[in-house]
């Protein structure tokens, strides 16, 4: 058993930004071993997407082609990527967590008498993997103790992609036909689809105001849209926000909601329980406004103002409009 | 449709967080449990489908004598009856030893339809849903928020990244994991209660079910979270915080 | 000849054939009555038995009877004119009972009472007397029901009523006319005009509302023995009154009795403020439903005889229970409406449903989590209750909690110090169940009381004393179904204990409350910290006083502070005056157009605050607006749902919206700076700060 394989994801025919934040976690880890690393990407045409890994410090990377694979389901990425693995024997498979990670990975671990070590934030000598429980209150510290192949899932935003730099030579690129019969593959996913007509692009705002529950009332959110107007920044919501209909669900930040990384993300009323925290670590600033000092948001901001928002909130929006 | 929820019983939401002496887990001695959230959402998903459709509902928890508590409220919310796989040991297993202990209660019964909820509140692996459908050798479907029967199996509605949909369609029998919000939720009544005192609990214990349990995975300790960056608290009136952050926007961040 | 000389005519004798068709006629008349008043009887005595009810102690209910029966207290009380002309009726026909009978006894030939002797003679005066009362009544109530025509008596005219007023009004005035009658053939027809007219209304009697003759002193005499006195359910298949077979008798009895007066719809916050609940239609419709289907039906209540919409608009306030002259009991049969829809699952409502899953999951119904309480009591510094202390000091959701609720606590905490009160709040509490108490869930209650009653007895706990009457309310009554309370009392109760030892804001030199001479004031020095135990302490209050005149210091202007009496203080627990003592410690007392007994509710109570939006206006406006218009600048509420509701609602009036402050707050004020008192000596002083 031999190396530590990166298996990337695509979407609509371009490397998910998360893929790297995996790479940049095997390196980490290959740096700890003293393995090689390597990538797979999945798909039936993944030469430009090879092309691309490839710039970057790797051993090799692996083409998985298959006209079953043009579309993502877990039938048919867990039989390639388990004929993959037994190919390759990689010591380690990384993968970004992602919903579609999190819907085959598993299944993938059992299949090789392994489990998924999932949504780890931090890697550490041993190995040994850190994962958040409790629902963040909690960090654990958990150890691959199986013989074979260790699965692991990295959170988004917890391993930085800047660290990388370009290989001076590109990695040698392989392809690898998995065997896949289309009666093995048993779902029929549709196109996807939004919920409702698209009207705001968060994920490539510079500045975003963020509301959650510490708003009580739908009745007060304008008071925030007025902050979010004098700042000339994006109004955004955590997920109750939305599920209350509150404000659409494309403003919605957060696991089940957008990945935001702007250059100013300011939370107004919201906690930052994980799932929120999730889609916006990846923020420049992070300015945090509640009036609970234990707040778990405190933790990732840049500044805080421990306070009720009910006066906090006017009074920064007169003073930005005074600065202004 | 005969329907099995596989449900969990989680510490409650607000628990006060101190590590046990053995640095492996939390103080369960003043702890106060309830069922698992979207593990509701997952049991009103099953209820919604027989209601449509007709059929059982079975819910199958695994734990110690405690999680009794959970499955009647289970039934007194209208399943049918219970399964309560005895386990003292339940930390002790990883990911895919307690989904053998599932797996193993679960298929005698051979149900249509198999639904989790989509992770649970203190572990929150998301994993035992998914790792059930491949041990029974069934097709499964994750972040479910719709389910709906038609002729060939079913018709569901998966939940993607950034406010994306994707309607998935599978044969039955199957495994779905539930995510939370996708249904209004009952509430317990004291009607559902006294039907449930005469609903059965079968108890059947891990060793009857016989799975291998040495796990692969291990979880070796647990931790309080370190703060990872420094946090400037801003003090004052709410005018003084305010201009200060205005402040700080300014020349630190340069946004204003 | 005057009236004076005058004597009652009776026909001298009637022949054969007229006594034989009177006969007739009087069976038929009987007959008739009879199977309509047996078919009712038979169905309330076929409703379900009433498990809880106890005919003893029997002293309070002949009490009762006599006050609101014989004397028509209620009815004259809430609505004088038209309840004096009733009680002008109805004590007529009692005084008629024997003239009646006479009456027909006359006509079968053996009439007992000489109208010329001299116990006849005063007593056909005395009946004159309230005949001619009785006419005016009647006469009065006619022209008020269909002239004046109020609106809670309904849009639709009675016909009934005025068929019924018409037969009064001819009963009487051929009384009367009888005594200005000489010839003996018009003293023949005015007598078979009489008995007649008896004996067309004694069939119409079970036929009508009038069934309230027979039924509502029956009615009041065998109330349920309490203010909203909502009965336990009674076995594994009692959900609440879901059908006709879960009505009971008291029910039935109840449903029959009530003559449509609509003292109830009138004084409904709901009905009030355009909503579809109505006291009136909500009894009306379970006679209706009696009389279609029966008490053995399984036909539910709640469809096409009620709407379970207007079930759940009530804020159980009490009002209709208290104005019903009749006796019924309104609040145990909207609480039972609510317990078959919530019991069986029946009612789904989004914020309902929230609400019981707040419950079911944690420990406060706001759904919160519990560590912001800790939180509280942290910051509050009060301290925790350990077993010794007399009084556990009971937070509540909204003292937990609610921002408002929390200040209203701080500041009893800062009187209770200040008075050397020996207290301590629980680590922790779950909500008392009042919200699901009145939404009729059972379930939840039942697990809320059990666990409560337990951490009372593990946690020792004798004395609660509480900021919220719903909470002392499900306490001292509700939990009793399933265990034994430990004593409660609200906070103006406690307060008003202690009054003596309170400083005020008022004149320093007018008599303060508690104090009554002179003489206390210059007896005692006052020493040191502690005077707050000791029974003798000296009043601080009296030393400021005293002190504040030998300094000239300026009279402080008193304010004026109308009180809003909260439902579940004044019509649930009769506290009035102990929250107003409290009031004039702080200001000058103005009561609102409704207050007392009549206090027109905030609107929160019955599990609505956890609800969602109203429909029509909001009833916490309207009070509100009812508050702000007596012109006083502060409202004293003594319950913290009183207190958001007015909040919200004063939020909406803007920027000279009266202040809206606690008891607790009022009493508050009065306190020095800071808490540890201040050292004072006496005449030629000096004060020591």
């Amino acid at each position: 058993m031999s190396g530590i394989l990166v298996v990337f994801e695509q979407h609509e025919g371009h490397i998910s930004r998360i893929g790297w934040e995996a790479l940049a976690a095997g390196q980490r880890l290959s740096a700890q071993l003293g393995l090689p690393v390597s990538a797979a990407v999945i798909g039936a045409d993944t030469e430009s997407l090879a092309a691309e890994i490839a710039a970057r410090p790797l051993a090799k990377v692996l083409r998985v082609e298959h006209p079953l694979l043009a579309q993502y389901t877990a039938d048919g990425f867990t039989l390639a990527l388990q004929q993959l693995i037994e190919s390759e024997n990689p010591a380690y498979v990384i993968f970004p967590h992602t919903y579609q990670v999190r819907d085959h990975a598993p299944a993938l671990a059992a299949r090789l008498g392994q489990v998924l070590i999932g949504d780890v934030v931090a890697i550490g000598d041993g190995p040994v993997f850190t994962r958040q429980l409790l629902q963040g209150r909690l960090n654990g510290s958990y150890r691959h103790t199986g013989n074979g192949p260790c699965f692991v899932s990295v959170q988004a935003g917890a391993f930085r992609p800047e660290e990388q730099h370009s290989a001076a030579t590109a990695a040698q690129i392989a392809v690898f036909t998995p065997t896949i019969d289309s009666a093995q593959i048993r779902t029929k996913p549709g196109e996807p689809f939004r919920g409702s007509a698209q009207t705001v692009d968060l994920s490539s705002a510079q500045l975003i105001v963020s509301v959650g529950r510490g708003i009580k009332e739908a009745e007060n959110i304008p008071m925030v849209a007025e902050l979010a107007t004098a700042l000339g920044a994006e109004l955004a919501a955590s997920r109750p926000i939305c599920d209350a209909g509150w404000l659409p669900l494309e403003r919605q930040v957060g696991s089940s909601g957008q990945t935001v990384s702007p250059k100013l993300y300011l939370a107004v009323g919201i906690s930052g329980a994980i799932q929120h925290q999730v889609g916006m670590k990846g923020s420049q600033c992070v300015v945090a406004i509640n009036k609970d000092p234990d707040a778990p948001i405190f933790e990732i901001a840049d500044y805080g103002i421990v306070g009720d928002l009910f006066e906090v909130v006017p009074a920064l929006t007169a003073a930005v409009k005074a600065a202004r | 449709m005969k329907i099995v929820v596989a449900i969990k019983q989680v510490p409650e939401r607000d628990a006060q967080v101190h590590i046990d002496a053995a640095g492996k887990w939390i103080e369960e001695a003043d702890l106060q449990y309830a069922l698992n959230e979207s593990d509701a959402y997952a049991l009103e998903e099953a209820l919604q489908l027989k209601e449509q459709h007709g059929g059982k509902v079975i819910v199958v928890s695994a734990g110690p004598e405690r999680v009794g508590t959970t499955l009647r409220e289970a039934l007194a919310k209208g399943a049918d009856h219970a399964i309560q796989i005895d386990c003292d040991d339940l930390g002790a297993r990883d990911a895919l030893g307690v989904a053998k202990l599932l797996a193993a209660a679960i298929q005698p019964e051979n149900p249509d339809l198999i639904l989790t909820g989509l992770q649970s509140e203190d572990l929150g692996l998301g994993q035992t849903g998914v790792i059930v459908a491949e041990l029974l050798g069934l097709p499964h479907a994750t972040l479910i928020l719709h389910v709906e029967k038609t002729e060939t199996g079913l018709k569901v509605k998966r939940e993607l990244e950034e406010g994306w949909f994707q309607t998935v369609e599978l044969p039955t029998p199957a495994v779905l994991t539930i995510q939370s919000g996708g249904n209004k939720l009952r509430y317990a009544t004291l009607m559902g209660i006294k039907r449930a005192k005469t609903k059965e609990v079968r108890g059947v214990t891990a060793a009857e079910l016989a799975v291998d349990t040495a796990p692969v995975v291990v979880l070796e300790q647990v931790t309080l979270p370190q703060k990872q960056k420094s946090t400037q608290l801003l003090s004052g009136t709410a005018k003084e915080t305010a201009a200060a952050l205005v402040e700080k926007l300014k020349f630190e961040v340069h946004v204003l | 000849m005057t009236l004076l000389t005058a004597t009652l005519a009776e026909p001298q004798h009637f022949s054969l054939a007229e006594k034989l068709l009177f006969a007739v006629l009087a069976a038929a008349s009987a007959t008739a009555f009879g199977l309509r008043f047996g078919k009712i009887l038979n169905k309330i005595l076929k409703s379900k038995k009433d498990a809880d009810f106890r005919l003893f102690p029997i002293g309070k209910r002949i009490r009762e009877f006599a006050w609101e029966v014989l004397c028509q207290g209620k009815v004259i009380r809430e609505r004088p004119l038209p309840g004096l002309a009733h009680a002008f009726v109805f004590w007529a026909f009692c005084a008629f009972a024997l003239v009646t009978l006479n009456h027909c006894a006359a006509g079968l030939g053996i009439g007992f009472l000489d109208p010329a002797g001299r116990f006849g003679r005063f007593y056909f005066y005395f009946a004159a007397a309230f005949a001619l009362a009785c006419v005016v009544g009647i006469l009065g109530l006619f022209i008020r029901r269909f002239f004046i025509r109020p609106k809670w008596l309904g849009a639709k005219l009675s016909y009934q009523s005025g068929v019924i007023a018409l037969l009064i009004f001819v009963l009487m005035s051929t009384y009367l006319a009888s005594f200005f009658v000489t010839d003996a053939a018009a003293t023949r027809v005015l007598w078979w005009i009489h008995t007649l007219t008896l004996l067309i209304f004694l069939p119409l009697i079970p036929h009508t509302k009038h069934l309230h003759l027979i039924l509502s002193p029956a009615t009041v005499f065998l109330s349920r023995g309490g203010f909203s006195r909502i009965p336990p359910l009674a076995g594994d298949e009692d959900f609440g009154l879901v059908a006709g077979t879960d009505l009971t008798r008291l029910v039935s009895l109840q449903a029959y009795s009530c003559v449509e007066c609509g003292r109830c719809t009138e004084h409904c916050p709901a009905a009030s403020t355009g909503k579809l609940l109505n006291p009136k239609e909500i009894v009306l419709g379970l006679r209706g439903y009696l009389n279609d289907l029966g008490p053995a039906s399984e036909e539910p209540l709640l469809g096409k005889y009620n709407a379970q919409e207007a079930v759940f608009q009530c804020t159980t306030c009490g009002a209709c229970e208290f104005q019903c002259p009749v006796g019924i009991e309104h609040l145990p049969i909207l609480v039972g409406l609510r317990r078959g829809a919530v019991n069986t699952g029946a009612w789904e409502d989004p914020h309902g449903s929230k609400l019981f899953l707040a419950l079911e999951r944690g420990s406060n119904a706001l759904g919160i989590s519990p560590s912001e309480r800790d939180k509280f009591i942290q910051k509050q510094q009060l301290p925790l209750f350990d077993g010794t202390q007399e009084y556990c000091l009971w937070l509540g959701c909204m003292g937990g909690y609610d921002p408002k609720g929390r200040e209203i606590v701080a500041d009893l905490a800062r009187v209770m110090n200040y008075l050397g009160a020996s207290y301590g709040v629980l680590r922790k509490e779950k909500c008392t169940g009042d919200p699901v108490r009145r939404l009729g869930n059972d379930l939840l209650f039942q697990q809320l009381a059990e666990a409560n009653l337990e951490a009372m007895e593990q946690n020792k706990v004798k004395k609660i004393v509480s900021i919220c009457p719903h909470c002392v309310r499900t306490i001292q009554e509700d939990w009793k179904e399933y265990g034994t309370p430990p004593e409660v009392e609200h906070h103006s109760e406690f307060l008003a204990r202690h009054l003596n030892r309170l400083p005020s804001f008022a004149d320093p030199l007018a008599p303060l409350a508690g104090e009554r001479d002179g003489a206390s004031r210059e007896s005692s020095l006052v020493t040191g910290h502690d005077f707050s135990r000791a029974e003798d302490a000296p009043s601080l209050a009296g030393a400021l006083a005293l002190a504040a005149g030998a300094s000239n210091a300026p009279t402080p202007k008193r304010e004026k502070i109308v009180f809003h009496d909260p439902c579940y203080l004044g019509r649930y627990r009769n506290v009035f005056d102990q929250p107003r003592e409290v009031v004039a410690l702080a200001g000058e007392l103005v009561e609102a157009p409704r207050s007392h007994e009549r206090s027109f509710c905030c609107g929160a109570g019955g599990g609505l605050a956890f609800l969602g939006e109203e429909t029509g206006e909001r009833v916490s406006h309207v009070r509100a607006a009812e508050l702000a218009a007596t012109g006083a600048g502060t409202i004293g509420t003594a319950c913290p749902f009183c207190n958001t509701m007015f909040r919200d609602a004063l939020a909406a009036t803007g920027e000279d919206a009266p202040q809206l402050l606690d008891i607790a707050q009022l009493a508050a004020r009065g306190l020095p700076e800071n808490e540890t008192a201040q050292v004072l000596s006496f005449p030629g002083l000096k004060i020591e700060t």
